[in-house]
């Protein structure tokens, strides 16, 4: 056909009526089939310049502000919190009964789902700064090592992540997709403290309030000092479900440091060096709306209370008629963690318990802020302590943790507090978990009471202090923070039975692989007992 | 000499010739009629041909006819009608003299002498060797038919339409021969006037409430069905594989109605319906809720506070909804011609009202098509131009109501014991009554389909011209260039006084979006007889189509009054962030098609297309589409010259097809905005990669194997054919996971494989046709077989997600390698333990059954059943008596199951525990009142149903002399649509919209908008 045409244009030329074959022919032309997308953009025509940086930096970011994966799988599959079933509602296929009773597979609903969203969340923020780190290898920016190492804490924070979850996964530093082998658990832990290890020097102290959420020296610190104190978990694929898993003894490359207990205390005192706790009485002001100025929150994800880039914890706990928008009334606290509470602890405020308020600065439909509320069928909306039976649960069953406070700003479910991943009370933790674990009782108490001092008129002070009494002490300092199901499994207790759980196996430990991921990598291994 | 001077000489030296011809004037003139031969009626619109010649002419409505300067001698004449039997007449012909010549033709179930439009050219339908049905236009516009795919319903065996839901211009899904798809489209192709059209959306989307926004209208609204002349289904891969790229779901050609030579017609044809919905929910009445809140409080299952809302009214909240419906259709029509032009112009107005309130339709639509020859009738020159504005009026639905719901969830949940209405203390002023003020979650329906503001408006533009010249006798070339510009608008406004609006206080939001496609088309098409017994004919081709898209919006909230509507954005206190986008693609193809017949017996068909698409991977742009067929027509045989049958052929097709890739620029890496953070205070705007790169990106795959047989008897009164086929789609376009770490977990690749085999028939047949009596009947039946074969190493897809409260999640099918699409997964209900809960079988990880479970869990998942239908039948007859004549259409739909998602989240109890009304059915139940809803094979519901889908009884008369101004005969007619409907199914219809959530999720019924039984009387005048 196409020799045949061009014949018989020549031998027409002349004559008039072949015009539209001529047409034809030069429309014959148009064969450009490229692809010039203009309200997107490829890699290959952008990160020209610091401003374009910026902004693929603050997609890398951008993983950090949704904590819905790991919050959910912290603090349900512990001793902390359940979702019950709430006649029609909060069922959704088993999912969150699930997850509490730590029944998940490979395939199970909670795994396709929470799961699998940790997976691919975690790498996502992997992929992107390896991204960004190609892209501006060859690139001449102002602050270009602080930048590239402010990238490498983001990468090595989501392998932390990643890490703790499911144990080996594979450690890629590359753009290519592709099938690969998953590092052992204890490498894993290696690339994250070297990684660490090389970038903290070249982060700055503190950056400028217009860059302010932006990984610090602290921040590196900070991640070091919990990947020390989980040493003992983290260096094993196979960590003890029974019993305390140690940071002693764990070597390390930590200059200077005998074992990973010593490496998590000097990191942790390096990152008190730049950040510094509230004092006594304000506790609380680590989790308002205006806490990005706390001077004792160190790794944060930053919050806005603009449509889309607030924090919006409060939604899942609260009843629908505390709060404008209407929240969804899930996540409760599970009886003995609201109980294991001194009355007189000021931390224990986060609980919601009794007869309910609206607790939205700006009210709530009818009922102004600080009335009393009624539940949906318009009776009085009291939270219970306890819980009768997780799968028929009523409306104000179960108390509520709301360690967030309402922003009076907010913007529909956009609050701007901004979520806390570690701060200065938890290096204090470390301190003291670190010293326990090698030998220093006295040193450890002394820390536990510092803590303790600043949220209890008058003082509490404990007498002593002992592997259990720390798993304790954190329940009360972090509770609500996406620490427990780490905690107990450093402590060797995650399998145990707990309220609306039995015993569970010692593979849960470690989360299962979902399988879609398996199927997407053959050359993955599942983890063992799954 | 090169070919091309030859032909340019051959075409000069012909057009000398016949400008010699034509100056002798030594010609005579025929007159005529055209009768049935059984009815003696003429026959209008029969064209008469003087046989071996261009020229000829058609009848007019009383089969009167008249061919001025016919050669003198013996000619050869013609008559040709749609149905009949072509009969041919000698006359001889004296210069300056008049001829009468009476033809009676003879009714035909099938004619083999048909030209069918076939893509590219039409052809013969005894030469054609693929698989291709038609419809005449006229045979289908029966009742109230909104839209063109509607004219297929039970009329082509393999071809599946359905209304999505029963919103007035709703959108149609229509599938041919099953779909080929996963995740890509399996929507045919769209043709029109030799044009094909990018069948999307016109207007914007919506916002909605509680989920996704409404679901888009019908973008066919365009045409006209009165308009349509024809339309021809290419079903299999030897007739569609000329459309390459885009034939693997089928092409559906329109054709439509042109101008006749030397005939002024006029015709008003009207109607007005009236509707209401088809059948209805059984919801709890105040009085029974009453009484059972008052009997649950005093069995303390309820606190006694709940006894506060209850209200003294007894509102049936479905019938406050839904309504009567008024609607009216009315086509303007006249088309004339001369000697070398002809016209057809015709103007409709459309207003449909949809059984719930506040919703609608309204449609102003134009047409103008034009013939022009030049030349001695070598040059024909062609334009098609139409246009149309359509209003569409909107309420919040979906078939995905999320957690607070639409307007069909409100309207079975609000408390029946209140009011519509209510008088507000506060102002004296009558006003909606809703639980509460502001926000709210549960909303007065009646109130939400009032208030909430949707509307949709669609300018479009469809128009292309065309040139075909005659280059030698026998060879053609032709060139079409269209254009079709769509421009649709959307305006929203939520008021603050509603509970939706409550939140923003005030919402409002315009919409833009215009669709851009151009097309040129290169043709040459050639055909010649040789050595008496060999034919043959072909096409080849170029086409270039271009396609853009493009959009803006903007919103604001927080009004100070809801005066302003959705038309002063800048009163908004809070201005959203607005949006815009742009995509373009482009197809350019190549392509060909040989047609060699032997003695009229044997033919043979090749077909080759090569396409390629801007869409495809830079390492896969262009790809290759061959087909071969045959066909042999044994009735010309010798041996079978005194058998039974007037007509039996058997064809056989084997070619490959693709169907295209989706959206734009899937095979890039893209940065896209979205991943936004906040430095200090600021939010800064993230770009982060948002799709996976994929240079192998390409179309879909289908191969399709096609065995057919037709046949007729007794002078092909009786017809029909039978086929067989095997469709294998490889390559599917998938989104898959990729190994971790990808800049997104999942990306788009040609992965799996899917089968479709089926086996349809169809069968028409002239059972009586008498003088003033006839009755025609034909029966179409289709079962398709699909099955997943592969999909690349994944175990499953889980798709077909629950809606409702507690259903976040949760999937009611997954796609299976061994099982077809929409298949059901689940727990499998055995019934309720004395506490109330639900049991279903327990099995072990092997399956073992253990007993039974209250809490299903993995391993107590299992298939439980599917969504197709085994098959598939219409069955329509027809019967004139005298001037009356009645018809109806029957479909017929066996096997499959629906997911009655309305039942599980409303025919619990539970409901009551937050003041929510539910289905009357739960009042027997024995589930417990705090039970929660779940998902298991007790949900599942027979799809089988027979449907009157419509019944029309009208009578014809000639106008008596004094009326003959309105013209010279009129039809009446009265009709029903949806009359009857026999199915077990308990929810509005089991006929539901299978665009549910998901992957390929089908069978999935959530509170659809309900379906309307419709009357319609209407009128026909024409002379």
């Amino acid at each position: 056909m196409r020799a045949l045409i061009p014949s018989l244009v020549h031998g027409a030329r002349r004559a008039w009526f072949v015009a539209p074959v001529v047409v034809f022919l030069s429309l014959q032309a148009c064969t450009d089939l490229g692809e010039n997308p203009t309200s997107s953009i490829t890699p290959d025509n952008f990160f020209k310049n610091e401003q374009e940086v910026r902004g693929g930096l603050a997609g890398v970011y951008a993983v950090l502000r949704n904590p819905w994966n790991w919050y959910n799988l912290n603090e349900i599959s512990a001793d902390e919190m359940i979702v019950p079933t709430r006649g029609q509602d909060w069922f959704d296929n088993g999912r969150w009964l699930e997850i509490h009773r730590q029944a998940w597979t490979p395939t199970s609903s909670s795994a396709l789902d929470d799961i699998n969203g940790m997976w691919s969340g975690a790498f996502s923020g992997v992929v992107r700064a390896n991204v960004v780190l190609a892209a501006i290898e060859n690139l001449s920016i102002a602050d270009k090592a602080a930048v590239i190492a402010e990238l490498r804490v983001l990468r090595a924070f989501y392998y932390y992540q990643l890490m703790d979850m499911f144990g080996g996964v594979p450690v890629v530093t590359d753009l290519t997709i592709e099938p690969r082998e998953a590092a052992p658990r204890d490498s894993v832990f290696r690339f994250v403290e070297a990684e660490l290890l090389a970038a903290r020097q070249d982060l700055p102290a503190q950056w400028p309030a217009a860059d302010h959420g932006r990984m610090t020296r602290g921040a590196a610190n900070a991640i070091l000092a919990s990947i020390y104190l989980n040493a003992g978990v983290f260096t094993t694929s196979t960590p003890s479900a029974t019993s305390y898993n140690s940071c002693a003894g764990v070597t390390v490359a930590y200059p200077g440091a005998s074992d990973a207990c010593a490496a998590a205390i000097d990191a942790a005192d390096q990152a008190l060096a730049d950040y510094s706790l509230q004092p006594e009485g304000s506790w609380r002001r680590n989790f308002t709306a205006d806490n990005a100025s706390s001077p004792e929150n160190i790794l944060v994800a930053k919050q806005l209370n603009e449509s889309g880039l607030g924090l919006d914890l409060i939604m899942r706990a609260l009843h629908y008629n505390q709060f404008n928008p209407s929240p969804w009334n899930g996540f409760a606290a599970l009886a003995d963690a609201y109980r294991a509470f001194d009355a007189d602890d000021e931390r224990r405020d986060v609980f919601l318990e009794g007869q309910q308020y609206c607790v939205d600065p700006n009210g709530c439909g009818s009922v102004a802020f600080g009335g009393a509320v009624d539940d949906r069928s318009g009776a009085p909306l009291i939270f219970t302590v306890d819980i009768a039976d997780e799968t028929a649960a009523t409306e104000g069953e179960g108390t509520r943790i709301m360690k967030y406070p309402p922003d009076p700003d907010h913007v529909a479910q956009d609050n701007g507090n901004d979520f806390v991943y570690f701060r200065a009370g938890e290096m204090v933790m470390v301190k003291a978990e670190a010293e326990l674990a090698s030998g220093n009782a006295a040193t450890a108490l002394t820390l536990v009471n510092q803590l303790r001092a600043r949220v209890f008129q008058p003082d509490e002070p404990l007498a002593s202090i002992d592997q259990d009494g720390m798993l304790r002490e954190r329940l009360f300092e972090f509770a609500g923070e996406a620490k427990r199901r780490t905690d107990l499994i450093r402590h060797g207790k995650f399998t145990q039975a707990w309220a609306f759980k039995p015993a569970s196996d010692a593979r849960t430990v470690l989360m299962p692989i979902p399988q879609p991921q398996i199927d997407a990598n053959p050359l993955l291994q599942q983890n063992p007992g799954y | 000499m090169p070919i091309g001077r030859i032909l340019t000489l051959a075409v000069l030296a012909t057009l000398y010739a016949s400008g010699t011809l034509a100056a002798q004037a030594r010609t005579g003139t025929v007159v005529g009629t055209v009768r049935d031969v059984t009815t003696s009626v003429g026959v209008g619109s029969a064209s008469i041909a003087i046989e071996g010649t261009r020229r000829g002419t058609t009848t007019l409505a009383d089969g009167s006819f008249v061919l001025a300067e016919v050669p003198v001698g013996t000619v050869r004449l013609v008559a040709r009608a749609i149905g009949y039997a072509p009969e041919t007449r000698e006359v001889t012909v004296t210069a300056g003299q008049t001829t009468t010549v009476e033809f009676a033709l003879e009714r035909q179930a099938a004619v083999m002498d048909e030209i069918v439009v076939t893509g590219y050219g039409s052809q013969r339908r005894a030469e054609i060797t693929g698989s291709v049905a038609t419809v005449e236009g006229d045979d289908a516009n029966v009742g109230v038919t909104q839209n063109a795919d509607q004219m297929l319903q039970g009329r082509v065996a393999g071809v599946n339409v359905q209304q999505n839901t029963g919103d007035p211009g709703a959108g149609m899904q229509l599938r041919v021969r099953g779909g080929t798809s996963i995740s890509g489209s399996d929507e045919p192709l769209y043709v029109i006037d030799g044009v094909a059209i990018w069948n999307q959306a016109t207007e914007p989307g919506g916002i909605g409430v509680g989920g996704a926004a409404s679901p888009a209208r019908n973008p066919l609204s365009l045409i006209n069905p009165k308009d349509i002349k024809s339309i021809t289904v290419l079903k299999d891969a030897a007739a569609a594989a000329i459309y390459g790229a885009r034939g693997a779901n089928g092409v559906i050609l329109i054709e439509t109605k042109q101008g006749e030579r030397d005939q002024m017609t006029f015709e008003y044809d009207g109607y007005v319906s009236f509707g209401n919905a088809a059948s209805s929910l059984d919801v709890l009445t105040g009085d029974q809720y009453r009484a059972f809140i008052q009997a649950e409080v005093a069995a303390g299952n309820l606190p006694p506070e709940r006894l506060a809302n209850l209200g003294t009214a007894n509102t049936n909240w479905e019938r406050e909804v839904l309504r009567s419906t008024v609607s009216q259709n009315h086509n303007v029509a006249f088309s004339g011609g001369s000697a070398s032009t002809t016209y057809r112009a015709s103007l409709n107005y459309q207003n449909l009202e949809g059984a719930a309130l506040s919703s609608g339709q309204e449609r102003f639509q134009g047409r103008i098509n034009a013939r022009q020859s030049a030349w001695n009738d070598r040059l024909q020159l062609g334009l098609n131009l139409t246009a149309a504005h359509v209003r569409d009026d909107y309420v919040p639905f979906q078939n995905n109501g999320g957690f607070e719901g639409d307007l069909f969830q409100n309207m079975v949940v609000f408390n029946p014991t209140r009011p519509v209405t209510v008088m507000d203390t506060a102002t004296g002023l009558e006003r909606y009554f809703e639980i509460g003020t502001g926000r709210q979650s549960v909303r007065n329906p009646v109130a939400l389909a009032e208030q909430l503001q949707d509307f949709g408006t669609t300018t479009r533009v469809l128009g292309n011209i065309r040139a075909q010249l005659d280059i030698v006798p026998g060879l053609q070339g032709q060139v079409i260039v269209g254009v079709d510009r769509s421009e649709g608008d959307r305006k929203i406004y939520y008021p603050a006084a509603s509970p939706v609006g409550a939140e923003y206080n005030g919402l409002a939001s315009r919409r833009a979006q215009t669709l851009t496609g151009v097309t040129f088309q290169g043709l040459m098409n050639w055909n010649q007889t040789f050595g008496g017994v060999h034919s043959l004919s072909g096409v080849g081709g170029y086409e270039f189509q271009d396609f853009a898209q493009e959009g803006s919006g903007a919103e604001s909230r927080d009004f100070l009054t809801d005066a302003f509507g959705f038309d002063n954005l800048s009163a908004g206190a809070n201005e959203q962030v607005p949006y815009s986008f742009s995509e373009k693609n482009r197809i350019i193809s190549f392509f060909g098609r040989v047609v060699y017949g032997y003695n009229d017996r044997y033919f043979l068909t090749g077909v080759v297309r090569r396409d390629g698409s801007s869409r495809f991977g830079r390492d896969s742009k262009w790809g290759t589409f061959p087909a071969i067929s045959a066909s042999w027509r044994l009735s010309q045989e010798g041996f079978l010259e005194n058998g039974p049958f007037s007509e039996l052929r058997l064809r056989a097709g084997y070619g490959v097809q693709g169907t295209n890739a989706g959206d734009s620029y899937r095979s890039l890496v893209l940065l896209a905005p979205g991943a936004d953070y906040a430095f200090g205070d600021q939010k800064v705007v993230g770009l982060s990669p948002s799709q996976n790169p994929n240079p192998n990106l390409k179309w879909e795959q289908t191969s399709t194997l096609n065995f057919g047989l037709d046949f007729g008897f007794s002078d092909q009164r009786i017809a029909g054919s039978i086929d067989y086929y095997r469709k294998n789609t490889t390559d599917l376009l998938l989104s898959v996971v990729v190994p971790q770490p990808a800049p997104v977990s999942e990306r788009l690749e040609n992965i799996g494989e899917l089968r479709n085999s089926g086996i349809e028939a169809q069968l028409d047949a002239l059972l009586v046709t008498r003088a003033n009596f006839s009755w025609q009947a034909g029966v179409v039946f289709a079962a398709n077989k699909n099955e997943i074969v592969d999909l690349g190493g994944r175990q499953f897809i889980a798709t077909g997600f629950v809606n409702g409260q507690g259903q976040t999640g949760q999937t009611s099918q997954r796609i299976l390698p061994g099982q077809p699409l929409g298949t059901y997964f689940g727990p499998e209900y055995v019934g309720t333990d004395a506490t109330g809960r639900q049991l279903f079988n327990d099995y072990d990880a092997d399956g073992n059954l253990l007993g039974e479970t209250t809490s299903p869990a993995a391993d107590d998942f299992r298939i439980l059943g599917k969504a197709d239908p085994s098959f598939t039948a219409g069955v329509r007859t027809n019967l004139v008596v005298g001037g009356f004549d009645a018809g109806l259409l029957l479909r017929w739909e066996q096997g499959g199951q629906v997911f009655n998602n309305t039942a599980l989240v409303y025919s619990t109890k539970s409901n009551a525990l937050q003041d929510k009304n539910f289905l009357a059915s739960a009042l027997d139940d024995p589930t417990g009142i705090t039970q929660p809803a779940i998902y298991s094979s007790r949900w599942l519901e027979s799809r089988s149903f027979l449907r009157l889908q419509n019944i029309t009884v009208g009578y014809t008369f000639q106008l008596p002399e004094y009326l003959s101004g309105l013209g010279n005969s009129a039809r009446v007619y009265v009709s029903a649509d949806n009359l009857f409907l026999l199915s077990g199914y308990s929810g509005y219809d089991p006929e539901v919209l299978i665009g549910a959530q998901g992957i390929a999720a089908r069978g999935v019924d959530y509170l659809n908008y309900p379906r309307q039984r419709v009357f319609t009387t209407g009128v026909r005048l024409s002379f």
